[in-house]
């Protein structure tokens, strides 16, 4: 029985026996190579289940939807190890609790498609895998290419690629990590964030999110891929996580008990910079 | 003719120790540049990135974000949280090209009003030889100019 069978009766046996009221996970798409989520709330849906190896998308994104988890009841979601990464940080952030939250894991290596062990969040150790992980090489040659520019070529790298942003937000809607009610680019008193798509407000947006990103990012590159001008996300996002790293020996989504980085302190933290 | 270059220096400062010390270096007479404009806030971990991206929207040329000494904190840890929320900050603008000679940050106590007033005009002295910040404040033109669309 192939992993795709498998996780359809598992998803229809986690329906009917009420122990989930929803299933994640990923069904036929427009085109052959692509897949949409699909939404299962009974077992003849989760019939319909796919699990090939185009299903690249992270779905935990789905787990923070406004009211999904408020009545306690569990859902269940099929995730890559990077999936795991984000429920964790959303876990360690608070905003969800392990229990409510079933795994159906799957790791793709290349055309191979493998089912993980473990159903709780509990089972899967990630940290030694995540923080030896390194992005794309084609992302990585990219990274060191621009750290070797002068800040006036990175300048340039950044506005050419940022003038192109039309601020469609598709970076924010796909990201786990951007569950904000209210996200600091639709805060208009005070405007920090111009909302037209000039150069300018588009330069403070990125930055804004790859700051909010910084120790928080579980490199699923999903903003990359739903950006619809290209725009090397996941490169400042990187950049951003071997910082936090570097700077205080923190990987984001290790485990689910972690202190979020940014709202915790060491009193000899590094702090060369300061006059 | 135009008129010579005066640089914009924002100075984000907490009220207990960098605002104190400014205060100190006013009331011992010591001179420094006129160029800094200072916002007081109750805690560095009070400023957030945003302000540093606002005065430079704004037309600041170099901005200035000082507090307490690590220990120092009124609020006991606010400087803490602060310090790590800066280095990953600068590293990001370090990353998107903005020069860190822009971005300044500094530990000035309720004491060292000789020191903030050192400070501010070695900042003021490194600005005026930095220029304009042209690179940042013409973006807002760039959409009109050079439209992709």
């Amino acid at each position: 029985m192939g992993i795709q069978e498998q996780y359809r009766s598992e998803a229809a046996a986690l329906l009917s026996s009420g122990e989930v009221k929803l299933v994640i996970g990923f069904g036929e798409g427009s085109t052959a190579d692509r897949r949409r989520p699909l939404f299962a709330r009974t077992p003849e849906e989760a019939q319909k289940f796919v699990l090939d190896a185009a299903c690249i998308a992270n779905l935990s994104t789905y787990l923070v939807t406004e009211g999904l988890l408020s009545d306690g009841k569990k859902v269940a979601v099929f995730l890559k190890p990077d999936g795991i990464r984000s429920v964790n940080i959303l876990i360690s952030e608070a905003q969800l609790k392990p229990d409510q939250v079933v795994i159906l894991g799957y790791a793709i290596d290349k055309a191979e498609i493998t089912a993980l062990e473990g159903r709780n969040i509990s089972d899967f150790s990630l940290g030694e895998e995540i923080r030896s992980h390194t992005p794309p090489p084609h992302i990585l040659q990219e990274a060191e290419r621009i750290e070797e520019m002068n800040p006036a070529e990175r300048f340039e790298f950044w506005k050419a690629h940022f003038s192109k942003c039309i601020k469609c937000y598709a970076c924010r809607q796909v990201c786990p990590m951007c569950y904000c009610r209210r996200c600091i680019v639709d805060v208009n008193q005070p405007q920090w964030v111009s909302t037209s798509s000039h150069t300018l407000g588009n330069f403070e947006w990125n930055i804004v999110r790859a700051f909010h990103l910084a120790g928080r990012c579980a490199a699923c590159g999903a903003c990359d891929r739903a950006c619809p001008v290209n725009i090397p996300l996941r490169l400042v996002n990187y950049r951003m996580g071997k910082e936090v790293i570097d700077a205080f020996d923190y990987c984001a989504g290790e485990n689910s008990s972690q202190k979020p980085v940014l709202a915790s302190f060491k009193q000899d933290d590094p702090e060369t910079f300061i006059l | 003719m135009s008129e010579p270059f005066e640089p914009k220096i924002v100075a984000f400062v907490c009220t207990y120790c960098t605002y104190a010390g400014a205060d100190l270096a006013g009331t011992s007479r010591l001179k420094y540049a006129p160029n800094v404009r200072i916002v007081r806030l109750p805690c560095t971990g009070r400023i957030s990135p945003m302000f540093i991206l606002k005065a430079l929207q704004k037309g600041a040329d170099t901005v200035l974000v000082s507090g307490c000494h690590p220990g120092d904190c009124h609020f006991t840890a606010g400087n803490y949280h602060a310090r790590r929320r800066w280095t990953v900050f600068r590293a990001l603008l370090a990353f998107t090209g903005i020069p860190e000679e822009r971005i300044r940050f500094s530990w000035v106590s309720a004491a060292e009003g000789a020191k903030f007033a050192e400070m501010i005009n070695e900042i003021t002295e490194q600005t005026r030889k930095l220029g304009p910040f042209t690179q940042y404040q013409e973006l807002q033109k760039v959409i009109e100019t050079q439209s992709t669309y």
